[in-house]
């Protein structure tokens, strides 16, 4: 449990780099807590930070009712670790 | 200004070769979606489309395939205006200048492009195929049915995305109407189930890894299609002329477009585009039973499109039965238009709505029951259908019985 949830912070960092990246957002601008709005991440710089990743982790994640609701960025970090998971067990099975 | 009649349909789609056999599908919901690989695609991430199964492509390989000058987009094209021509009961002599030509697309000949990429771009090659350009250029199709028809009255294309075949019969109607042609063929033709295509189409994260789900509150994106839908459209007058059967009549057309954001709809713009066709074909809202939605699956479009029909049709969409048929047919993008109007009018005949098969569960945001699962019968002179592209681009139709 200790070990899942060491991977699963170290994976939020890394994904916190990532949405800074392709939201050309500053990386010290960017928390948890902050709104996407008020970071100004736009749909465009959603599908970049979708592609990226896919290319990272392997996992697609498509447009649904869930990634339409995101406020945050921990909203964003929750969906995307829940689908990375979901993808690496299926990736096992 | 003169009436508008249909006399012929045809359809080629994962469904099959014919506006039958479409037809039954939607108003059987039995879905044409089916595993598709891309060689060049690695790794895939979706992995189904609606596209032509391969009974399909060797009928259409027999019939209309072989021509060194062809992209299979016209093949599919010429092989559904030869089927609505001759339930139309049209041949060559019926041709001329006062028959023109309506066939839109999105992509063209994208899989001669596609072959071409891969070639020029991955392999250096520099021997191509030489017969590149008037295959991939957006109006083969609509010029190959002109030119097997003898049709030499005015051919247009048009490459509005998803609005493309919905707003090519709108043109039509609308050149008809004013007496500036008698005929025409009109439609969409879409092939865009290659390599590329589908590749750039996950990125943009609209298509679903899952199953197709129109209005359903656990969808997660469209499936793309293929294939062809041509209608054989003329004036009352030289239906009558000929003792032409009449399918139906085309009685209003509307398009308008968002200018706002290219691939975000607008609700306001889409109810703006339904009153359009109304006001044009002189119907109120209580007048048209059933519509066949846009329903792409995504997220935005159904919400936006609920949204828009709650504002023309009345909050509870009273005595309206809303469906779409993309779960059966596919997003069938520059065809996809044809394809359900095809779909709205053998409903129409039939009395019957089509179902949104795949459906889960009622999403609070949209709010209704979108005719789920099963087919239910319905009593109506006049269906709508419509289309909502990207570029903010809306077209809706409106077909009625004689």
């Amino acid at each position: 449990m200790i070990e899942m949830n060491a991977e699963r912070s170290k994976l939020q960092e890394e994904l916190l780099d990532l949405v800074a990246k392709e939201g050309m957002v500053e990386p010290s601008d960017i928390s948890p807590d902050k709104r996407l709005e008020d970071l100004d991440i736009q749909s465009a710089d959603f599908i970049m930070i979708l592609m990226a990743i896919e290319e990272n982790y392997g996992a697609y994640i498509s447009v649904d009712n869930d990634l339409a609701d995101m406020q945050t960025v921990q909203d964003l970090l929750d969906l995307a670790v829940a689908k990375i998971e979901e993808s690496r067990k299926e990736a096992q099975a | 200004m003169k009436r508008v009649v249909i006399t012929g349909v045809g359809a080629v789609s994962a469904c099959g070769i014919g506006a039958g056999a479409l037809t039954d599908a939607a108003l059987g919901g039995i879905s044409g979606v089916r595993p598709v690989t891309f060689p060049a695609i690695q790794p895939q991430r979706v992995g189904t489309a609606a596209a032509l199964s391969d009974e399909t492509l060797a009928e259409v390989a027999e019939n209309a395939g072989g021509n060194r000058m062809r992209d299979p987009v016209a093949d599919y094209a010429l092989m559904a205006a030869r089927e609505a021509a001759a339930q139309a009961g049209i041949s060559r002599d019926d041709g001329g200048d006062r028959c023109g030509v309506m066939i839109g697309s999105g992509f063209g000949g994208g899989k001669t492009l596609d072959d071409n990429y891969l070639s020029f771009g991955r392999d250096r090659n520099m021997r191509l195929d030489p017969m590149s350009v008037p295959k991939i250029m957006n109006n083969a199709a609509a010029s190959w049915v002109s030119i097997e028809f003898g049709a030499t009255g005015p051919v247009y294309c048009t490459a509005t995305a998803c609005s493309s075949a919905s707003q090519s019969i709108g043109l039509a109607f609308q050149l008809l109407r004013s007496g500036a042609i008698d005929r025409c063929f009109a439609g969409g033709a879409e092939a865009c189930l290659v390599n590329g295509v589908f590749r750039v189409w996950e990125l943009l994260r609209v298509m679903t890894a899952t199953m197709n789900r129109p209005f359903s509150r656990d969808r997660n994106g469209m499936t793309l299609g293929e294939g062809a839908g041509i209608l054989v459209m003329e004036t009352l007058e030289s239906a009558k002329a000929r003792g032409a059967d009449i399918l139906c009549e085309l009685v209003g057309y509307g398009t308008n477009s968002d200018a706002g954001d290219l691939l975000r709809p607008n609700p306001e713009r889409a109810a703006a585009c339904m009153n359009i066709a109304l006001s044009d074909a002189g119907l109120t809202p209580s007048d048209v039973g059933y519509v066949n939605a846009h329903g792409t699956g995504t997220v935005a479009n159904d919400v936006t499109e609920a949204t828009a029909l709650r504002t023309v049709f009345g909050e509870e969409l009273t005595g309206l039965s809303v469906s779409s048929t993309k779960p059966i047919h596919g997003h069938a993008l520059g065809a996809a238009g044809a394809l359900e109007l095809i779909t709205t009018i053998g409903a129409l005949r039939a009395q019957i709505a089509p179902p949104t098969i795949n459906f889960n569960e009622i999403d609070p945001k949209i709010g209704f029951d979108p005719v789920s699962n099963t087919a239910c019968p319905v009593e109506t002179r006049a269906m709508m259908s419509n289309s909502l592209a990207f570029g903010g681009i809306n077209a809706s139709l409106i077909v009625a019985r004689v």
